[in-house]
């Protein structure tokens, strides 16, 4: 007789109660590794639209421009900044940006102007293929331009459908031409679904009549790096230091603190579930020692030192979770695979896309099956499964054999 | 010329708190165990009969005197101490529910020989033979709850001899069995004491015990007021 088989068979002796135990911890498990796959899908999908489609890792300005971003404000020596990045091991992309008003038939809304260098640009966004109906940029349509799609709903305008711009140039001189809509976006975020006004960057040029400079680089690590964003923040920093220098994080701080309130609300999702589930261990188990208090006395008696007692009791409680957590990982890992390739349509619920605080959230809601997300549910179970039994395994190995066995 | 002495009380007192209330459940007993006896305690219910055997068992503690076992006192023992003096020089029987009930009667009869770290090889022999001589041989393979109240008894004695204890101490061993039952009992561990020298010391109400025992002592009101060697 092993302390193994012991528990073993004194699980089997209370069968219902051990499946219910092994259900409801295996069952809140696998819900909380679906819910952590989610949350992480929803990170990664909002990581890829606000920094994947907009802001990149990095982005360089002259130190003035994000307080008062003017066309003047302007990096002029933007090649040899480039040529720099590129023997860091970085992409990058220079970016022209104005105001101006676009006119439609009889409607007008002011926009973004946005001057795309059309080689680089998909080197650091994936933006050229975020488009809803039309297609992207090309050079030799210099008169084509892609709007953001509230922008096309305000001002009434459709594929093929022509647009007034105008604004004022470099030289203080009014700045007007005529352009045709060759696509319209996704959903990116607030600021181009509303006012994003995208054409080619030699077009942007001689609308504006700006020969050279651009208004922001976009930075990406041009492969796999292990280096931290803060870590690339100061390297190019260090490379480029007579510009302004700044990370996503610092470029959109509530992005930022959207995503990681995102993993902290796992956090505390796991302990507010696991605690409930974790009384109900505590109960179980209790009821468990209690029911055999008298067996516990007797072989006390009989000369079973506390640890050996307190051993059965644990092994009895790990052998549940163990099983909880095979049967958790059975339920949630099909599932949320599943989500990865099938996600959920929340469209139903918010139609398009919808922004907050001008973020975008894809109203399909994809699964990221991590390993985080299944380790931080499984380490939360065992967690709060040690921290029920501990109560009952002090109270069945440290019982005196006496008061145990005439225990009525 | 005298038997060695397995147990000696000497003036034990046992006072139970409870409440305001003091109850001497045993009131400045003496009392000497020697080797190969086949004693029984007995009288009314309340006496003291179950403190003085748990006290003999070094499950409770008495609250002025000795209890000496085998030479050696109890008091000043730690609990480990204790725990081991149990396991291996006390066989106990209680009066019902004695076995674990998740193992079979021959995992139950080897209980405290496999807490004494006895090799896998030897437990299985002197197992085997002791359930042999029990009468439980075919049954060993049996939970508690397939065995009649009689054979879990059995079970129990065949756990308590298992380590060649010191002595064997039966708080009321026949109260739970019919009367063929009892002597049954009765009979196999009238044999391993007559056979086998193993001490036995009972607490009982039964007039069938107290028939068997060789050594009659009665308790009232915690003293010893009788103690003699049965007709
Ligand atoms: N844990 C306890 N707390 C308080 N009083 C107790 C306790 N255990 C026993 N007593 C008291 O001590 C006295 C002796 O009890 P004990 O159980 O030894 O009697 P007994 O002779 O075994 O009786 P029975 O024949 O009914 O088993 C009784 O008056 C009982 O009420
Ligand atoms: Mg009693």
């Amino acid at each position: 007789m092993n302390l193994f088989s012991y528990a073993a068979r004194n699980l089997r002796r209370s069968g219902q109660r051990t499946c219910i135990m092994i259900g409801a911890m295996g069952f809140a498990g696998a819900i909380m590794i679906f819910y952590a796959a989610l949350l992480e899908g929803f990170i990664m999908t909002t990581e890829k639209n606000a920094i994947g489609m907009e802001t990149g890792q990095v982005q360089i300005h002259v130190h003035t421009y994000l307080d008062d971003p003017d066309i003047y404000s302007q990096i002029t020596s933007q090649d040899e900044a480039m040529a720099k990045l590129n023997r860091l091991g970085y992409h990058s992309a220079p970016r022209l940006f104005a105001f101006g008003l676009a006119a439609a038939g009889s409607s007008s809304s002011g926009v973004m102007l946005r001057g795309v260098d059309t080689e680089r640009e998909p080197l650091v966004t994936g933006i050229h293929q975020h488009v809803k109906s039309g297609n992207w940029l090309d050079r030799n349509d210099p008169t084509g331009v892609v709007i953001g799609q509230k922008l096309a709903r305000i001002i009434g305008v459709g594929l093929g459908d022509e647009i007034v711009i105008v604004g004022q140039a470099a030289d203080g001189s009014m700045a007007n031409d005529l352009y045709r809509v060759r696509g319209i976006m996704k959903s990116v975020g607030e600021g181009i679904d509303r006012a994003g006004f995208f054409m080619i960057q030699e077009t942007f040029r001689s609308l504006f009549l700006l020969d050279e400079g651009c208004h922001e680089i976009v930075v990406v690590p041009s492969k796999n790096t292990t280096k931290s964003l803060d870590e690339m923040t100061a390297e190019i920093r260090a490379a480029i230091p007579q510009y302004e220098v700044k990370n996503w994080r610092q470029l959109r701080p509530v992005l930022a603190r959207i995503i990681d309130m995102t993993s902290a609300s796992l956090v505390v999702m796991l302990i507010v579930t696991y605690a409930a589930v974790g009384i109900l261990t505590l109960n179980g188990m209790l009821m468990n020692v209690f029911e055999r208090i008298r067996e516990f006395g007797i072989i006390k008696a009989l000369g079973m030192p506390p640890w050996k007692i307190f051993t059965i009791i644990s092994l009895e409680a790990i052998m549940q979770v163990s099983i909880a957590s095979i049967l958790a990982l059975f339920l949630a890992i099909p599932l949320s695979l599943y989500c990865e390739i099938h996600p959920l349509n929340l469209s139903s619920l918010a139609p398009d896309s919808a922004t907050i605080a001008g973020i975008a959230f894809d109203p399909l809601w994809y699964c990221d099956l991590t390993s985080n997300s299944i380790l931080l549910p499984l380490f939360f179970m065992f967690l709060f499964t040690v921290l029920a039994i501990l109560y009952p395994a002090l109270k069945a190995s440290l019982i005196q054999p006496l008061k145990a066995i005439y225990h009525r | 010329m005298n038997r060695k002495s397995i147990v000696e009380l000497n003036q034990i007192c046992k006072i139970y708190q409870q409440g305001k209330l003091q109850v001497t459940a045993v009131d400045c007993l003496s009392l000497q165990i020697a080797q190969g006896e086949f004693s029984a305690l007995y009288g009314p219910s309340g006496s003291g009969k179950t403190t003085v055997l748990n006290m003999i068992g070094a499950l409770d503690e008495p609250s002025s005197g000795d209890v000496i076992i085998e030479g050696k006192t109890l008091a000043g023992m730690d609990r480990t101490a204790l725990s081991r003096l149990r396991r291996d020089r006390i066989g106990f029987v209680f009066q019902a529910y004695n076995l674990v009930p998740v193992l079979t009667a021959y995992e139950n009869a080897e209980f405290v020989l496999a807490l004494q770290g006895v090799p896998i090889r030897e437990r299985r022999q002197r197992v085997m033979s002791i359930l042999e001589e029990v009468g439980l041989a075919d049954l060993a393979d049996r939970r508690p709850d397939e065995l009649s109240g009689g054979q879990q008894q059995r079970v129990a004695i065949a756990r308590a001899i298992a380590p060649e204890p010191a002595i064997i101490l039966a708080d009321e061993p026949t109260a739970n069995v019919d009367s063929a039952t009892a002597n049954g009992l009765l009979d196999l561990m009238e044999n391993l004491n007559s056979n086998k020298g193993v001490t036995f010391l009972f607490s009982t109400h039964d007039q069938r015990v107290m028939d068997r025992a060789r050594r009659l002592i009665e308790l009232k009101d915690g003293k010893i007021a009788s103690d003699g060697v049965s007709p």
